[in-house]
């Protein structure tokens, strides 16, 4: 090589130059993170699953029943759309996805009420979809134990206790619900503010590996330990500000929980952005091809994000894939930004994960001037 | 030469090609394979178990150490922690250290036992969805069934028989069944959910590389020859992508199988119906890869696109987020995606045991899809083959 080794600001600004002149590179790693914080949360803009359809099916035809099938109509979670007597007609109704459930209201309900023989009304939901079928069971269960509790009071009374005190006699103990840290439980509150990670790791990994590919393909790959590190500074500092867009204006505009520790939040981006980085370019090399980094990481978001500990708990993970999950950024980085900006937390509780990210950085560094240095040969 | 030359010359000239490249043999053969392990594997153990739970114990009465036992031998629950304090509690919520904690207030028994309803508060952290409705449903079963025994005591006392207590205590019960009884089983739900998500990512990448390589390299006409006519260059397509589609074809149905018959799981509903679903699913997915590298003439571009369309394909297709409940906008973005209506088809034979009649439309659909994306292409590569100054984009 006759050319000299690039020291380390010339090459942080030749990497950033390049980042911003190669089409490709900057529409993955600049416009596609913007493009995403938009369309990736679009689904979830409702956040919660209300007014499912659903049927009643009454075969008791009585005061009681019609009194169930009212309490479910009221019921915010559902959307009586048919009420039958015909068992059969709700199941093709649900093949059809015209309905996620219904209720079964027996015949003989009111009568066994009355003699006090147990009277059960089954409640079918659409198991094949968790969220709908807990829509559908805890909307008509809701609606049944109104109805029950009804029915106990008055009996209750009838034998000769007031009205207060049978009300406290039921069910003596009681559970009050709090949601910590998404106190409305939106499904998308929970979902985008991991996946953001995940999108911000895809996105960086994919545009420093195809620029690693494409140095690689034109022989300018190998580089001083100084080069190197100027590299890294251009890329992380690119992916720095698509950090602090999701951190503050992505989590902002669409209204998620955030804020907890913002100066905790910018340390973790300065933490897990390069880990990114290094990381990226090490395929890069590895690639050596400027379109394999999109082949093949392409689909890897769908495991990592599963391996990640946010949706799927990590006690459910068989052992050593609770040892190889680390070896992603997005495993440290989702679990760390979860706590800082989410739920709060002091930056000391996430140093674990910063050292992680630490590990990567200083492992990925050390094989890159292992592997990618220029050999001695060639400094001759 | 014959069309059904055109196809073999182009399948053997892709043979060749895949055995002088490792990575692009390996993201049509084992890189699936793997990475549909993979996702089975992640979702393997079924349902989660023993979520660390923290336990604040303001009350140190029987009745409170009663409850402690029943959540701890809640398989889905361990008590991890106990706490002496609230700032303690909040700490450990705060750090993650556990994904909730259950506060037993002072004077529970006293309330109870002066017959006052005494609240349990489970504070739980609603930022990781599972295990929150895990954890709700797991101590709202346990004080449940804590409670009903205080209840059954007490109208034991007041000499109610058991059995006359049992059903005056709730005079309608609502017995609930999640039809088909599967959405407890994440390996079913989850697992059996993501692996077609996968594969459709894999072989639309594959259909854009298979294409897209030829347009980089510059080799469309060592391929497709100069002028090639439409029957050959759509002969030489299918011929190209042959290969691809019988190895990822091949992962799905040893993927489906083994999720199913391969561990136990006997669906209601036609496995063979929901094989033939995937493979017509594979074979669309890669069509459409084919078709947006000759649309783009740039095999970057295609794959960008393919991440685009699949990546997120989904988050869109009401697995896990219903689609009625999406804005309309995204449910029509969702009714566009092939993901979408492929799972519902194996929703509704896996999961719903309907009958194939309910089902049998889509994949024809598919069928059709396919075939039109193919001719399609084959139209845009002709004219790609006549414009040699077109090729090489990066």
């Amino acid at each position: 090589m006759s050319e000299p080794t690039q020291g380390f600001t010339a090459a942080w600004r030749d990497t950033a130059l390049a980042v911003l002149r190669d089409k490709g590179v900057l529409l993955i790693m600049l416009l596609a993170p913007i493009i995403y914080g938009f369309f990736y949360p679009w689904p979830y803009g409702t956040q919660a699953v209300t007014r499912v359809p659903v049927a009643v099916v009454d075969q008791d035809h009585s005061g009681l029943s019609r009194q169930i099938a009212r309490f479910a109509m009221a019921s915010p979670r559902l959307d009586v759309r048919m009420v039958t007597s015909d068992v059969h007609e709700a199941q093709q109704a649900l093949w059809r996805g015209e309905i996620e459930g219904y209720a079964l209201l027996p015949q003989d309900l009111k009568r066994n009420v009355l003699r006090g023989t147990p009277a059960v009304v089954t409640i079918e939901g659409n198991g094949a979809y968790a969220l709908l079928n807990k829509a559908v069971l805890y909307g008509f269960s809701e609606a049944v134990g109104t109805v029950s509790a009804g029915v106990e009071i008055r009996k209750l009374q009838a034998g000769g206790q007031g009205a207060v005190q049978a009300a406290r006699s039921r069910s003596p103990l009681n559970t009050q619900l709090v949601p910590l840290f998404n106190p409305s439980e939106g499904y998308g509150s929970y979902v985008v503010p991991a996946v953001a990670l995940l999108i911000l790791q895809q996105t960086l990994l994919m545009g420093a590996a195809m620029l690693a590919g494409t140095w690689a393909e034109a022989r300018r790959l190998r580089a001083g330990m100084g080069a190197w590190l100027g590299r890294l500074g251009a890329l992380s500092g690119f992916g720095v500000l698509s950090g602090v867009f999701y951190f503050g204006w992505v989590f902002f505009l669409q209204d998620y929980p955030r804020g907890g520790n913002p100066f905790g939040a910018l340390v973790l981006l300065l933490f897990y952005v390069p880990a990114i980085c290094v990381l990226g370019l090490l395929l890069g090399c590895w690639f050596r091809d400027r379109e394999r980094a999109l082949q093949v990481l392409l689909f890897t978001a769908l495991p990592m994000a599963f391996l990640s500990g946010f949706s799927w708990p990590v006690e459910a993970l068989p052992a050593p894939l609770q040892a190889l999950r680390w070896l992603f950024p997005s495993t440290a980085g989702i679990q760390a930004s979860l706590r800082l900006n989410q739920m709060g937390a002091p930056l000391h509780d996430v140093l674990p994960y910063l050292g992680a990210l630490v590990a990567m950085v200083v492992a990925g560094l050390l094989v890159l001037w292992i592997a990618a240095t220029p050999r001695k040969a060639e400094r001759v | 030469m014959s069309l059904r030359g055109f196809s073999t010359a182009s399948a053997r000239r892709e043979f060749a090609l895949l055995r002088t490249r490792p990575w692009d043999l390996a993201m049509i053969s084992w890189v699936p394979l793997l990475a549909v392990f993979l996702i089975w594997w992640i979702f393997s153990a079924g349902l989660p178990e023993r979520l660390p739970i923290g336990v604040l114990d303001q009350d140190h009465s029987a009745l409170s150490r009663q409850l402690v036992r029943f959540l701890d031998a809640t398989p889905g629950l361990r008590v991890a922690q106990q706490y002496a304090d609230e700032g303690e509690m909040q700490r450990a919520l705060t750090s993650g250290a556990v994904d909730a904690a259950v506060q037993v207030p002072r004077d529970l028994s006293r309330d109870v036992k002066q017959g006052r309803v005494g609240q349990i508060v489970l504070l739980h952290n609603a930022q990781l969805g599972t295990h929150s409705s895990l954890i709700q449903r797991d101590v709202r079963t346990a004080v449940a069934t804590v409670s009903a025994g205080v209840e059954l005591a007490v109208r034991n006392k007041r000499g109610e028989s058991m059995k006359a207590a049992r059903v005056s205590m709730d005079p309608v019960k609502a017995s609930m069944v999640a039809l088909f009884n599967t959405s407890t089983d994440y390996e079913q739900f989850l697992g059996a959910a993501l692996i077609p998500a996968l594969l459709h990512i894999l072989a639309m990448t594959a259909g854009a590389w298979a294409v897209g390589r030829e347009l980089r390299d510059r080799s469309l006409g060592g391929w497709l020859g100069a002028a090639p006519r439409w029957p050959e260059a759509l002969a030489a397509l299918a011929g190209k992508l042959a290969l691809p589609f019988a190895s990822l074809s091949a992962v799905g149905i040893a993927a489906m199988l083994w999720i199913t018959a391969g561990r136990g799981w006997h669906p209601v509903g036609s496995v063979g119906w929901t094989l033939f679903a995937l493979v017509v699913f594979v074979a669309l997915s890669i069509a459409l890869g084919a078709f947006v590298s000759s649309l783009t003439r740039s095999l970057r571009t295609a794959l960008s696109a393919t991440g685009f369309i699949t990546a997120p394909a989904f988050a869109f297709g009401g697995v896990g987020f219903p689609l009625v409940a999406m804005p309309m906008l995204a449910q029509l973005w969702a009714s566009l995606l092939p993901y979408t209506h492929y799972i519902r088809v194996q929703m509704e034979q896996l999961q719903m045991g309907a009958p194939v009649a309910y089902s049998a439309a889509t994949p024809l659909w598919m069928v059709v899809g396919t075939a039109v994306l193919l001719a399609v292409s084959a139209t845009l590569l002709m004219r790609a083959a006549a414009a040699p100054d077109t090729w090489g984009g990066r």
